[in-house]
């Protein structure tokens, strides 16, 4: 398997580099720094700046230079847009807000979806999955937008406003929940939470979540219940049946097994999105995260951040894919590391 | 008196002593909300939005301070200890500074004790300005006002890049320190506008030891004069919030003794002379969206909103434009403040199409803001609470057209579609039987990419559709936009202009032929006469004669449209009733310390 790995990253470093070529070329076919002096800007000022950048050096040479930055995992440039703040501090701050977000949501909505796509292949054809199907597709059709605003209003405008005894959730903002040491990793400081305030995550965090889990959860139950359909429809499960096994023993002991590569490819899609956060959730809910750090850093024209931020989210998306082949060979024996 | 009666003296004393131990006890916050993502910076000198004058002007001070209650606007001293000599010939300008005024405690003073503010203080805030770490971004400000600072500003630059750093000892001719009170600026000009930037933030005091010990953490923690410090640095949660504490050590400062008559009825008087700041904290929560804001604002977690666009008709009468009976029983107040803006659709006068002097080109480009309604723009995006008005001066200003309508007395304002038709044919188009200008190509019109936009764009194209003018739009990005403006690329473009203070001189700088583009003369004017009265005008004092050469090269501008327009916002504000002394204005805001909050008051959440 680590041969697999180790092959797997080497097949994915063209790739990777494709990706930066790409981005920074991209981020220069219009001047950045132009756009981020803005109006008031002079040419001196530009050319000092493009100067001290190193934007003025050959592309290929910048090029280089930001591919050495990222074997070291070196993030120290100084922000454009927040002076005094280095991108890696950006990125660090960014991460647990998101990740308190993300990672509750995809783990609720992927748990309840699949309870609820089973159920409703067990009753294939019948009321219950045609409701279940019905409130699927509806919650789909409606816009994540309606939920936000919704949800502000009747989860948390109206039991404030109306003196409700019950007022848990914050209409917006973000409170840490959790207090973070760092463990130094290559040069970087990696956070992991030593201390947790549960009550300021359910009052910043658990209506995103709980808006969060309601979209995903129409996707992930129809697209969960078609896999279990086509998967009862094969043949060992007619087996199965021939010898007597009985249905909750069939669905969910043979067929869950079996479906689970399509199952482990959606959430493996998901998993990068757990750190970049929901861009939605995060501005609408005032949260801090990676995903309003980005729009910000675009509408800023923070060339640094921008930079670094699409350069971090290639790598998590191709360590995501490497990482799916090998919980495919963990699931599934059919399948072959080779 | 009988016991069941001294019981109940008791009781309503007691009660009265808990309600004055709760108000005495009760921290006075003011929660105001920020409709960004925040300040980027806390240093003046890097910062250039509203957002970041907003917060560092509760930090720093400047030497001049806009009067908090006149209106229109006048300056007043701040750090300063009366208004600035200025010599006969206006070049000269002499400043005493006020005694005793303390910079923050902080440890990067001796024994962590705030000192006392010297002069010396201003001129290497000021020489910040000149340094290249701070990337010029406010250099604007003095480019080329002060004797001998452009020089300065050069010499430095070459020794930054031979890799030695900036010196901060070496002297700059015009910027002479007299003693520790006293300093004196020589201006290459006599520029009456040199005032209004003593009120700018950018050009506020901080301390060298506090620049010199942070770095460029400086950005983040402030140390200066103003009334409110950042207690911790953790008060400032980047894209969340940002906690002002009052400065405990902060000088004998006082609440305005002039007002005018319509303030009254608001009690904007009542306080007057008595020390300021009045509330213990500033708590001002960052929004991206107005939704959750205005949520907050109507669950009293706000002190203060704006009003979005979409509560607009909840909130008001459309047709009064004022509060609805039914929410002022709420206990809410409002204000309208106009603001300082002049949105246009300019003309690129170097265009082979759209540019020139000749009569011909004049009248084509009468002949196109002949065609534009801006009523009716004003009525579909804005609910009609926009002025509508001639000539590139904001209302409130001197210049601006105090007439009906707001028109000067040349005037191409649409709509007037007869008038559009006749100065096509003067200049030189035919208009085919189908309506249509015969030999006139699409025009390119350039604007921003929205939603919004996209709408504004359809009414445009259907004005100039009313003479047979066809419109070919390009929605692009912010960035492209001022790129292709400032590389003369965009023939026909959507702008907008916000005032950096309150003359007009700093719109009709606007159409200085030194200013073409890349600077801010985006229409690339040149009018040689133009610019003879732009100089005489920024030596001039206010005043009649003044304001009538200003009229004068308004119309100047109007005659050759160089742009289409013009439309000023009007921004709406609302507070609860418990918040006093909230007279919002957008020109300046370091109004924090006149704020005062009922904390007593039944409806504000305890």
């Amino acid at each position: 398997m680590w041969s697999y790995i180790v092959r797997k990253l080497v097949y994915n470093v063209p790739v990777y580099l494709g990706i930066i070529l790409l981005t920074m070329a991209a981020l220069r076919v219009r001047d950045p720094v132009a756009g981020y002096l803005g109006k008031n800007a002079t040419q001196e000022q530009i050319d000092r700046l493009t100067q001290d950048m190193g934007l003025d050096r050959p592309f290929y040479e910048q090029y280089g230079k930001f591919l050495w930055q990222i074997v070291r995992l070196d993030f120290s440039e100084e922000s454009w847009a927040q002076r005094g703040r280095t991108v890696k501090q950006i990125l660090i701050d960014a991460i647990p807000p998101s990740m308190s977000i993300t990672v509750p949501s995809v783990v609720a909505s992927a748990f309840i979806a699949l309870v609820v796509s089973l159920i409703s292949a067990y009753f294939r054809g019948r009321l219950i999955d045609r409701t279940l199907v019905f409130f699927a597709v509806l919650g789909m059709s409606i816009s994540y937008l309606v939920y936000i605003i919704f949800g502000q209003f009747f989860g948390a405008f109206l039991p404030l406003h109306q003196q409700w005894e019950f007022t848990p959730f914050a209409i917006q903002g973000y409170e840490a929940w959790t207090s973070w040491s760092h463990l130094s990793v290559l040069g970087l400081n990696i956070p992991y939470p030593n201390g947790i305030k549960f009550e300021n995550w359910i009052e910043y965090c658990m209506l995103p979540v709980i808006i969060g889990v309601i979209v995903a959860m129409g996707y992930d139950t129809r697209f969960y219940r078609a896999v279990m359909v086509e998967e009862s429809n094969k043949d060992y499960i007619v087996t199965a049946m021939a010898k007597g096994a009985s249905k909750p023993k069939i669905m969910f002991v043979h067929m869950l097994k079996n479906a689970m590569i399509p199952i482990i490819t959606r959430i493996m899609a998901t998993l990068p999105f757990l750190i970049t956060g929901s861009i939605l959730l995060e501005m609408y809910f005032n949260i801090p995260g990676m995903g309003r750090e980005l729009i910000t850093a675009l509408i800023a024209n923070d060339f640094p951040v921008i930079q670094a931020f699409v350069s971090v989210l290639a790598l998590l998306f191709i360590l995501s894919i490497i990482l799916t082949d090998v919980l495919y060979a963990l699931v599934d024996p059919r399948v072959r590391l080779s | 008196m009988s016991v069941q009666r001294m019981l109940s003296l008791a009781a309503v004393i007691g009660t009265m002593l808990a309600a004055v131990t709760f108000a005495w006890g009760q921290e006075k916050i003011l929660r105001v909300p920020m409709a960004t993502e925040g300040p980027k910076t806390l240093d003046p000198v890097q910062g250039s939005t509203t957002y970041e004058n907003r917060c560092c002007s509760q930090f720093y001070q400047t030497l001049l301070q806009y009067k908090y209650l006149k209106r229109p606007l006048e300056l007043e001293p701040l750090l300063l200890a009366e208004m600035p000599q200025i010599s006969d010939d206006g070049r000269l300008w002499r400043f005493r500074l006020k005694e005793g005024i303390m910079f923050h405690d902080d440890p990067c003073f001796e024994g962590g004790k705030g000192r006392e503010l010297k002069a010396s203080d201003v001129i290497y805030s000021w020489k910040r300005l000149a340094d290249p770490a701070y990337r010029y971004k406010n250099w604007w400000l003095l480019d080329g006002q002060i004797v001998g600072f452009n020089e300065y500003k050069d010499k430095q630059a070459k020794r930054v890049d031979a890799g030695e750093p900036f010196d901060y000892e070496a002297e700059v001719p015009g910027l002479r320190v007299l003693s520790d009170y006293e300093f004196e600026v020589e201006l290459t000009e006599p520029v009456q506008q040199f005032a209004w930037k003593l009120a700018m933030f950018q050009l506020a005091v901080v301390p060298r030891e506090a620049v010199e010990t942070y770095g460029t953490k400086f950005s983040g923690h402030p140390v200066g004069t103003g009334p409110f410090i950042l207690a911790s640095e953790s008060d400032w949660k980047r894209g969340t919030s940002i906690l002002f504490t009052r400065n405990p050590n902060y000088w004998d400062d006082r609440y305005p003794t002039e007002w005018m008559p319509e303030d009254e009825q608001y009690g904007f008087h009542k306080p007057a002379g008595q020390r300021i700041p009045f509330v213990d904290k500033v708590q001002v929560t960052f929004f991206v969206q107005s939704q959750p804001q205005w949520l907050e604002f109507q669950a009293r977690n706000l002190d203060i909103s704006t009003v979005p666009d979409f509560a607009f008709e909840q909130m008001f009468s459309r047709r009064t434009k004022e509060l609805k009976r039914s929410e002022a029983r709420k206990g809410l107040v409002h204000f309208k403040v106009p603001l300082l803006d002049f949105i246009f659709r300019g003309f690129n006068m170097e265009d082979p199409l759209l540019g020139g002097y000749t009569p011909e080109k004049k009248a084509l480009r009468q002949a196109i803001s002949l065609a534009i309604d801006w009523d009716e723009m004003n009525d579909a995006y804005y609910w009609g609470t926009c002025v509508v008005y001639d000539g590139p001066i904001p209302p409130g200003l001197d210049g601006f057209p105090q007439t009906e309508g707001h028109r000067a007395p040349v005037s191409y304002r649409g709509p007037d579609y007869e008038r559009a038709r006749q100065k096509l044919i003067e200049a030189g188009y035919e208009i085919g039987p189908d309506g249509k200008v015969v030999g006139l190509p699409p025009i390119e019109f350039y604007t921003s990419r929205g939603a919004v936009s996209e709408k504004m764009v359809a009414l445009l194209e259907r004005n100039l559709d009313e003479v047979g003018i066809k419109l070919n739009p390009h929605f692009v990005d912010f960035s492209e936009l001022i790129e292709a403006v400032n590389n003369k690329k965009a023939p026909f473009f959507s702008f907008a202009w916000g005032s950096d203070y309150p003359d007009a001189e700093n719109n009709l700088a606007l159409f200085y032929s030194p200013n073409v583009s890349p600077g801010s003369n985006h229409f690339n004017y040149f009018r040689p006469e133009y610019d003879e009265l732009y100089r005489k005008i920024r030596t001039m004092p206010p005043g009649p004669e003044r304001t009538a050469i200003y009229e004068k090269m308004r119309d100047m501008i109007i005659e050759d449209a160089p742009y289409a327009g013009s439309l000023a916002r009007t921004r709406y504000y609302l507070n609860w009733e418990w918040v006093k002394n909230f007279k919002p204005t957008e020109t300046f805001y370091n109004y924090f310390k006149y704020i005062d909050l009922d904390v007593n008051h039944e409806e504000r959440p305890k």
